[in-house]
């Protein structure tokens, strides 16, 4: 009996201890689809990620923002990434979402046309932006490489800081 | 350092409450020196100051109170006479103390202002007027102040002497100085209670300002080991505490039972909290309602209905209790900002050699916290206003015929759901003549302006920034801050002013300032599918109007409204609402007042009145033009709330680019990509003549659309099914004429533009000269060739070569 509990408690701590190292080294990001790209950005600026429903447009903002929407009582801005990135605005599908990123106090809500999985990438396989993105201006945070695939991860403090 | 700043923070909070009380205490100490009562408070305040700021080791304040303290000393043992250039003296120290608090509180510290002038001149006072102390009554005094407060906290940073000393020399020190106190306390008690007066050595007060301080005293000492005397102390002051308690105890209680107020200090931050969870409710409410409503609707005459009606309305009303209850929290007394004029007016009127005497009413009046911070300001500057500018000198009034003492009258009053502060002065009136002139010589308006305006809009030329009546700069009116502070930090508080004067008799001000900030009463607009929301604080009034009552005066829209001409503005142009053109005929206009000016709003629909709370729209989108924020409907929407002051300013702008947005967007929204989409119409009450018309344009492969006559034409044109480029107008035809089917289209703000090409067989100059003041841009007279009407045409709509 306690040879068991012991193997248990040995396990689990075992497992603790994996889960650290990995916290370490992995970035949890989740994925979504604007145009035919794939971004990323960390879970865990993530509030939430909701459907689609009504806003109200406020005027005098860049074409970007569509305006504002109501998130259980709070008063948030709504940015569509589509046009932000310079695509043309698509109508809303069944797969379109909104996610709500936060830093710090800011909060806004962005509009992608896809979701497609939470990711855990090595830190060793996200590369630096690439040099034709200047500086410190860039949303760019890195660029993570998969098997078949690369991935623009996101910085959210930039998403999230006005630009107009 | 953590209890440093506790104690640092009591410390600050008590001090300004007293010296806020103090300002008023010594204005009227002037006209009634001999009161003793008001002496010893006032004393009370300096020495309490004085103790806490030594023991905080605040030199420099230490230093200023105590010198104030002598003079008041000397004053309330009737060593000193209260004059005028003493209370200055006495004035100007207590302003510096004030100074000296504000750099405490701002940066912990009491350095970097000079007192040492102010404590010289207090010296004079107190030993030069008469009186010399001896050096005996000067220790005597001293030592007493030393023992009124904790004697152990004084000790050390007051009496270098003492310093030396050892704990067990302290002590006995201590016993010392206390049986001594008692003794005086005693022989003094003995004499004062006949006279009815308030105890003052004893530190035990029983209001709160004297006890506050002591547990925030107490407790440090103990951590700077000082902790050994103080048990012995301690006992004894409680001793002595309780003999002297009984007999002061009743004195003050008979004497002023009302002053002893139930209040507990709260944190502001709290209360915002409380008011925010509130707003939440009251929206929870609302939509709760509407719910309501609804369910009413779908399941009528279903028994459990009346039940939720119940509900509903019981959370209804609770809720809305509970809002002003914790409105009701958050008020404070409008006597609180009122408290510093008269001490203002007391200076200035000595500054102006003027006599002036300050009426105070409705002191009583309560405002929200945030709004009386704001009101201060404003305030201080019409007052100012008033006495330089206002009230005449003792001389020019006696000759008036006027009494020799202006009075300036400050009363504050509800008013439905806000509240009007009064500024009345019998002073020489505002000459709405001479604020012409002047705002003319400095180019604020033009002379057209200056024609048209009425009294009252004179009147409110004293608001405009770079506006300045006096014709020679003061020392009041000097100091680089007009009249326009007041009516931004009105406007801001979505205020309204009004101004009322009569030369020779007074000038009287209103502000009306709505009661809370954070819920607000709004008027629900629509415009095509979109809504906002104004503060009902702002509306005047709403009319509805027929758009033929819309006029159009130098590119800017207009309509009368009883006997004034409102500007007009439309919603959509301000927030660029995508337009599509309305059939109506009829249109809202919500007159908006905000401090004296007023502006016509046209919307679509008016939705109604609701109660809203006020969400700010974050970081991201702060500072849109023309949005205050956001409220959260009923249905769970988000509406914006409109920002009223932002919102006539951008309507002085907003006509111009408005029309060329129309154009421009016409243009764009119309992209022309066939001929067709060109659209001409032919107005002729004469078959043949639209014939003839119509064959020279065909070719072009136009869209034409005739009518027959300017009736027609007019209701083709506002029906809005067609977009036209040009007309072609007939000049005479029946029912309306080309002239005044030309004015009546030229009113029209989106035909602002519309090229109209009269075809007349008119000839005459003085008809030519008609069409172009009707608006006309071209005349052409019959007969004419088919390409000569087809290239004007062309021209007049841009027609590109392609479509050839």
């Amino acid at each position: 009996m306690s040879d068991k509990l012991k193997n248990i408690i040995n396990k689990q701590s075992a497992q603790q201890e994996s889960a650290v190292t990995q916290s370490d080294n992995v970035v949890q990001l989740v994925g979504f689809v604007i145009g035919d790209e794939e971004y990323a950005v960390p879970i865990l600026a993530i509030q939430e990620i909701i459907k689609p429903f009504d806003w109200t447009r406020v005027p005098q903002v860049p074409k970007y923002v569509l305006g504002v929407f109501n998130l259980r009582g709070a008063v948030i801005p709504l940015i569509d990434l589509r046009t932000k990135f310079g695509l043309k605005p698509k109508k809303h599908s069944e797969e379109t979402r909104f996610i709500v990123m936060r830093h710090g106090d800011d909060v806004a809500g962005f509009v992608i046309d896809r979701l497609t999985m939470a990711i855990r990438i090595k830190k060793e396989n996200i590369g630096p932006a690439p040099d034709t993105v200047n500086g410190d201006e860039t949303i760019i945070d890195g660029v993570g490489k998969q098997e078949d695939k690369i991935i623009t991860i996101l910085k959210v403090n930039k998403l999230l800081e006005r630009d107009f | 350092m953590d209890e440093f700043q506790e104690i640092l923070q009591d410390f600050l909070v008590e001090s300004f409450e007293l010296v806020e009380k103090l300002d008023e205490d010594l204005v009227e100490l002037e006209s009634n020196p001999e009161d003793l009562d008001l002496l010893n408070g006032i004393f009370r305040v300096a020495h309490t100051i004085k103790g806490a700021s030594s023991f905080l080791n605040f030199d420099i304040l230490t230093h200023l109170t105590h010198h104030m303290e002598d003079v008041l000393n000397k004053a309330r043992h009737g060593e000193l006479v209260i004059t005028p250039d003493i209370m200055d003296v006495v004035l100007e120290s207590i302003d510096l103390m004030k100074a000296l608090l504000e750099t405490i509180r701002d940066t912990s510290e009491d350095a970097g202002i000079d007192v040492s002038s102010c404590v010289a001149r207090l010296d004079k006072v107190s030993g030069g007027d008469g009186n010399v102390e001896s050096p005996v009554s000067e220790a005597s005094s001293t030592t007493q102040n030393v023992v009124e407060e904790e004697p152990v906290e004084e000790t050390p940073a007051e009496e270098p002497d003492y310093e030396n000393m050892d704990e067990s020399e302290i002590e006995d020190e201590i016993e010392r100085l206390l049986k001594m106190r008692q003794a005086e306390d005693k022989a003094k008690r003995d004499a004062k209670i006949a006279a009815g007066e308030k105890v003052l050595s004893a530190p035990p007060e029983p209001e709160e300002d004297e006890e506050e301080p002591e547990p925030a005293k107490e407790e440090p000492v103990k951590k700077e080991t000082l902790a050994a005397p103080k048990p012995v102390a301690k006992p004894t002051v409680d001793a002595s505490k309780e003999d002297e308690e009984d007999p002061k105890a009743a004195a003050p209680a008979k004497r002023a039972p009302a002053a002893v107020e139930q209040t507990i200090r709260v944190d502001v931050k709290r209360l915002d909290h409380l008011m925010n969870l509130i707003g939440e409710l009251v929206l929870a409410k609302n939509r709760l309602m509407k719910i309501n409503e609804e369910v009413e609707e779908r399941y009528e005459g279903e028994e459990f209905l009346e039940e939720l009606n119940q509900v509903v309305s019981i959370v209804s009303l609770v809720t809305t209790d509970l809002q002003i209850a914790v409105m009701k929290t958050r008020m404070l007394p409008i006597g609180k900002v009122f408290n510093k004029f008269p001490r203002m007016i007391r200076d200035l009127s000595r500054e102006l050699n003027k006599k002036i005497e300050l009426v105070l009413a409705g002191e009583d009046t309560e405002l929200d916290k945030s709004i009386v911070e704001e009101i201060g300001d404003p305030l201080v500057h019409i007052i100012r206003n008033s006495c330089d500018h206002g009230i005449e000198t003792p001389q020019d009034r006696i000759a008036k015929g006027k009494e020799e003492v202006g009075t300036i009258g400050l009363k504050a009053y509800n008013e439905g759901n806000q509240i009007v502060i009064q500024i009345d002065d019998d002073g020489k009136g505002l000459d709405a003549a001479m604020l012409k002139n002047k705002s003319l010589e400095k180019g604020i308006i033009s002379e057209k302006e200056a024609d048209n305006m009425s009294d009252k809009e004179a009147f409110g030329l004293i608001f405009k920034p770079g506006f300045s009546t006096a014709a020679a700069v003061t020392s009041v009116s000097g100091r680089g801050v007009g009249m326009d502070v007041v009516k931004t930090n009105i406007e801001k508080l979505n205020g309204i002013i009004d101004i009322d004067s009569e030369v020779g008799v007074g000038t009287s001000m209103k502000l009306k300032i709505p009661l809370t900030l954070a819920i607000i009463q709004a008027l629900l607009v629509g415009v095509q599918e979109e809504y906002y929301a104004i503060p009902l604080a702002s509306v005047l009034e709403t009319v509805r109007i027929s758009k033929d009552e819309i006029y159009t005066v130098e590119g800017r829209s207009v309509m009368r409204l009883r006997d004034d001409v409102l500007s007009l503005v439309h919603i959509g142009d301000i927030f660029e609402v995508e337009r599509i053109l309305d059939a109506s005929d009829h249109a809202y206009v919500v007159v908006l007042g905000l401090g004296t000016s007023k502006l016509g709003l046209i919307v679509d629909t008016l939705v109604g009145q609701e109660e809203i709370v006020i969400k700010s729209l974050g970081d991201y989108l702060k500072g849109i033009d023309g949005i205050a924020g956001a409220t959260i409907r009923g249905d769970g929407g988000v509406t914006l709330i409109v920002d009223v002051v932002a919102l006539m300013q951008m309507a002085r702008d907003v006509k111009s680019t408005a029309m060329i947005d129309a154009s421009s967007e016409g243009a764009s929204a119309h992209e022309k990509t066939k001929a067709s989409d060109y659209t001409v119409m032919i107005v002729d009450d004469s078959k043949t003549d639209r014939m003839i018309m119509r064959k020279a344009l065909e070719p072009l492969g136009m869209t034409l659309i005739e009518a027959g006559d300017g009736q027609e034409a007019l209701n083709i044109l506002k029906s809005g099914e067609h977009n036209f480029d040009a007309m072609l107008v007939d000049i005479e035809m029946p029912r309306m004429d080309g002239y005044s089917l030309a004015s009546e289209i030229k009113k029209y703000n989106k035909y602002k533009n519309l090229p109209l090409i009269a075809v007349t067989s008119r000839t005459g100059k003085s008809d030519r000269m008609r069409g172009v003041e009707s608006g006309m841009v071209e005349y052409i007279t019959k007969p004419y060739s088919s390409d000569y009407l087809a290239s004007v045409v062309q021209r007049n709509v841009n027609f590109k070569a392609e479509f050839l």
